[in-house]
């Protein structure tokens, strides 16, 4: 076996999170290889549908985080990585009946004491919005949030040439010493003083204490037309409930149509507990479809030409695990975003890369990353032994 | 409850062949075809009011008789956008249906390779299939001055049945020397030598030039007119025309369908292999044989070795030498700004600005190859051998990954009117 490369941090997965990360750690002054079994965005990243949204995230430590990395977002869209990946845009959250509509009283609230980075603008019903279908009962516009597909991000932050690419390469092993970590890569291996797991549902393979667990979600793209109709993401309050609700107790499809900048919309979209990007399905399709063409009735013009199931990487308790592996001193873990990954994406791998540098998170954020610790998992199993 | 239907998609040799079969075992059978008659590529029958010009019109005439004595239910003008790993299969279009068949039966037809060339993408240039399904449901030859190009034996097919119907092509463009091999051509079946002879009769008595060994370099609009610039081993040659049929030989076509424990799949005739109309009727009988004795007595599927099939493919593999040539290479040589994906309009220098060994992630979302409606079925061969080291190599199977449902693109209102006969549990759609 080879001994090649040494670097001061090695960040294995190259989705979002560990594009990020890699991208902070060369900012830092480190040198860095990213590694990957696949390739750039090849599994959740590739897959998402680019919403940079504080609106869909659970209230707590995942909504205060996300709205910090919107706004940063935004500073490195300015001028930075991802100028050519974030876009401002409107979002509507729609809704019909009273399930829905308490959902979107949530939500409001949950915005009102989460500051003014996402800001509601409007509240009414269809006609606030011209091409609202009328079966649509409750309509909120909201501002400040954006649009970002996780491959155009992944290849904003791999466009720094000091990052070291390598793939197609799998991890075998990782072997911690006092001098450092030796990553094991079958045919060669690399050595690091730190390095960072960005596994997304791979995540288990290398640390199979971790609960990571695959969470697919239908997607369906239209043929194009004319790009602009729909100025933002129409998202069903019922996919704001999919994220804590059974799929099968949801009052109405979890329908979300984005605008795509091709002039496609991509319309999603489920939460189900398998990891096949192949598994979609027709039924699953018409009852999507059937709402989406009532909300947004232009579809009814469209055809659908392709069909897949996005892979989220969930954890158990529903919150991502961020920070040292359990019993490790130089392997961080940032895994566990269940499709939120594109939206934290800036600041989880700024303070991740802080993390990989021995120094102390950002202090407004260290409560809310330290909910993340893995330590959690841990301390529970301690706890029933 | 009645017993579930058999879905035979495809209304050509294969399909009918299977379907009269399955039907006469008993077995309930729907037939789906877009087109709105039976025939299939081979045997596509003229539009209303239109003479039918179809060759071997009596063994169509046979099957089809045999075909309206039996119980086959028919949907035309109707999509088939695939099978689900639940064993849900989607018809769109005049039909509109979601339905669990006993069994689904993939009778599609070959698909028409054409390799991208400057000008290959300019309105009035089209596939020769193209060309050949226009005469047969119109009952005429294309008009105007016609150039066929690229490479196989559909060229020579394609130009006599043009000249028997008045217009003969002003040349044929013959990537390879197949006149070069009389004996390989003399150890081909009868049928196939005096299908040739027949064509080629047609050919000289028209005297219509056919150029071996030579290429379409460029194609250029004139004013309403094509100007074609040819390479031939005596030097270039241009030629002015309005239409331009291109040709590189036919694949099989039987990706996008999800591998499903549930319903039985069997992909029968050109779809599953290229070994054209004789082949294609004997597979369909004897699948639609085996599946029907299989459904019946609940026991897995026996393939009976077909002396038709063996002689067929060794006719086509004798065709593959025959018609052998090196021009895949000239892919290399195209300027950067030729278009290789046609749903997304991805070019030549796309396609290099990836760098020398995209990952096929890379190749779909940063160059969108594989992201149009074909999702990569026509386009998927160019983009593997572009960049090959060695573009004459067989490419990979699935070079831009693996194609899924839909087949064809799914029209959203005809899949929300589709009726739904699966019993699949629905998702939620109203407070509860």
């Amino acid at each position: 076996m080879d001994d090649l490369g040494r670097y001061d941090a090695i960040v294995l997965g190259a989705g979002v999170i560990g594009a990020s990360t890699a991208w902070h750690l060369v900012q830092a002054g480190l040198s860095v290889a990213l590694v990957d079994a696949e390739g750039p965005a090849a599994a959740a990243s590739g897959a998402s549908d680019g919403a940079v949204s504080v609106a869909s995230k659970k209230p707590g430590p995942l909504a205060r985080l996300a709205t910090a990395s919107l706004l940063y977002t935004r500073n490195l869209a300015a001028d930075g990585p991802l100028m050519h990946g974030y876009h401002p845009r409107p979002t509507y959250i729609f809704g019909s009946g009273p399930a829905e509509g308490a959902a979107i009283d949530a939500l409001i609230a949950k915005l009102d004491a989460l500051g003014d980075a996402v800001r509601l603008r409007r509240d009414g019903a269809a006609d606030l919005l011209p091409g609202t279908g009328a079966s649509v009962e409750r309509l909120v516009e909201l501002t400040g949030e954006g649009h970002m597909p996780g491959y155009v991000a992944v290849a904003g932050y791999l466009r720094d040439p000091r990052i070291v690419k390598i793939w197609p390469a799998r991890v075998r092993g990782l072997e911690e010493t006092d001098a450092g970590v030796i990553v094991d890569l079958g045919t060669r291996r690399l050595h690091a003083s730190r390095v960072i797991a960005a596994l997304g549902v791979s995540t288990t393979t290398l640390f199979p204490q971790m609960p990571v667990i695959p969470r697919a979600g239908q997607l369906f793209v239209t043929d194009r037309g004319a790009p602009g109709a729909l100025p933002g993401a129409l998202t069903s309050a019922a996919y704001l409930l999919a994220k804590t609700t059974d799929m099968t107790a949801l009052p109405r499809p979890p329908v979300v149509i984005d605008p795509l900048s091709t002039g496609q919309y991509l319309i999603g979209s489920t939460r189900e507990d398998h990891a096949d990007p192949g598994r979609v399905d027709f039924a699953t399709l018409q009852k999507l479809m059937t709402r989406a063409a009532e909300t947004w009735p232009a579809l009814r013009n469209r055809r659908v030409i392709r069909a897949f199931a996005g892979v989220r990487a969930a954890v158990s308790d529903g919150l991502p695990i961020v920070g040292l592996a359990p019993g490790s001193t130089r392997v961080t873990l940032a895994t566990g975003f269940e499709g939120d990954g594109i939206c934290l994406s800036a600041v989880i791998g700024r303070e991740v890369a802080r993390m990989a540098a021995d120094e102390a998170p950002t202090p407004a954020l260290s409560g809310d990353l330290a909910a993340l610790a893995p330590t959690r998992f841990t301390a529970l199993q301690e706890g029933a032994a | 409850m009645t017993k579930a239907q058999v879905l035979v998609v495809g209304a050509g040799l294969a399909g009918v062949g299977a379907a009269v079969e399955l039907a006469r075992a008993g077995q309930p059978v729907l037939v789906a075809d877009r087109a709105p008659r039976a025939g299939g590529a081979i045997h596509r029958q003229p539009l209303p009011g239109r003479a039918a010009i179809s060759s071997h019109a009596a063994r169509w005439d046979r099957l089809i008789a045999e075909a309206q004595a039996l119980p086959i239910d028919w949907a035309f003008e109707t999509k088939f956008a695939g099978l689900d790993h639940t064993g849900t299969a989607l018809l769109s279009g005049a039909t509109n249906r979601l339905m669990r068949p006993a069994a689904l039966v993939l009778a599609l037809g070959a698909r028409e390779a054409v390799r991208p060339r400057t000008g290959w993408t300019l309105p009035n240039v089209t596939t020769a299939g193209a060309l050949q399904i226009e005469l047969k449901t119109q009952g005429l030859a294309p008009q105007g001055r016609v150039l066929l190009a690229g490479n196989g034996p559909l060229l020579i097919a394609v130009a006599a049945q043009m000249t028997r119907l008045g217009n003969p092509p002003v040349a044929i463009v013959e990537s390879a020397a197949p006149f070069a091999h009389p004996l390989h051509s003399l150890a081909l079946p009868l049928s196939y030598l005096r299908e040739a002879a027949g064509y080629m009769a047609t050919l000289i008595r028209a005297r219509v030039p056919i150029l071996t060994r030579a290429e379409v370099v460029a194609i250029r609009a004139e004013g309403t007119a094509l100007s074609v610039r040819v390479e031939t081993p005596k030097g270039p040659r241009v030629f002015t025309v309005d239409r331009v049929g291109l040709h590189d030989g036919i694949r099989k076509n039987d990706g996008g369908v999800t591998a499903c424990a549930a319903v039985p799949v069997l992909a029968l005739g050109d779809c599953a292999e290229v070994l054209g109309a004789r082949a294609a009727l004997a597979s369909g009988r004897a699948g639609g044989i085996a599946l029907a004795r299989a459904l019946t007595n609940g026991t897995p599927r026996e393939t009976v070795p077909s002396t038709t099939l063996v002689r067929e493919r060794a006719a086509q593999q004798r065709l593959a030498r025959i018609y052998a040539h090196d021009a895949m290479a000239r892919l290399a040589d195209l300027p950067g700004g030729t278009v290789i994906c046609r749903c997304e309009g991805g070019t030549l220098d796309d396609l290099r600005a990836l760098g020398p060994t995209p990952r096929v992630r890379e190749l779909r979302l940063l160059g969108r190859f594989g992201m149009g409606p074909c999702q990569g079925r026509s386009c998927g061969e160019w983009v593997a051998r572009a960049s090959a080291d060695d573009p004459g190599l067989p490419p990979p199977d699935t070079p831009l990954g693996r194609a899924r449902w839909p087949l064809a693109p799914i029209a959203i209102a005809d899949l929300i009117a589709a009726t739904s006969d699966t019993g699949a549990a629905p998702l939620p759609s109203e407070g509860t």
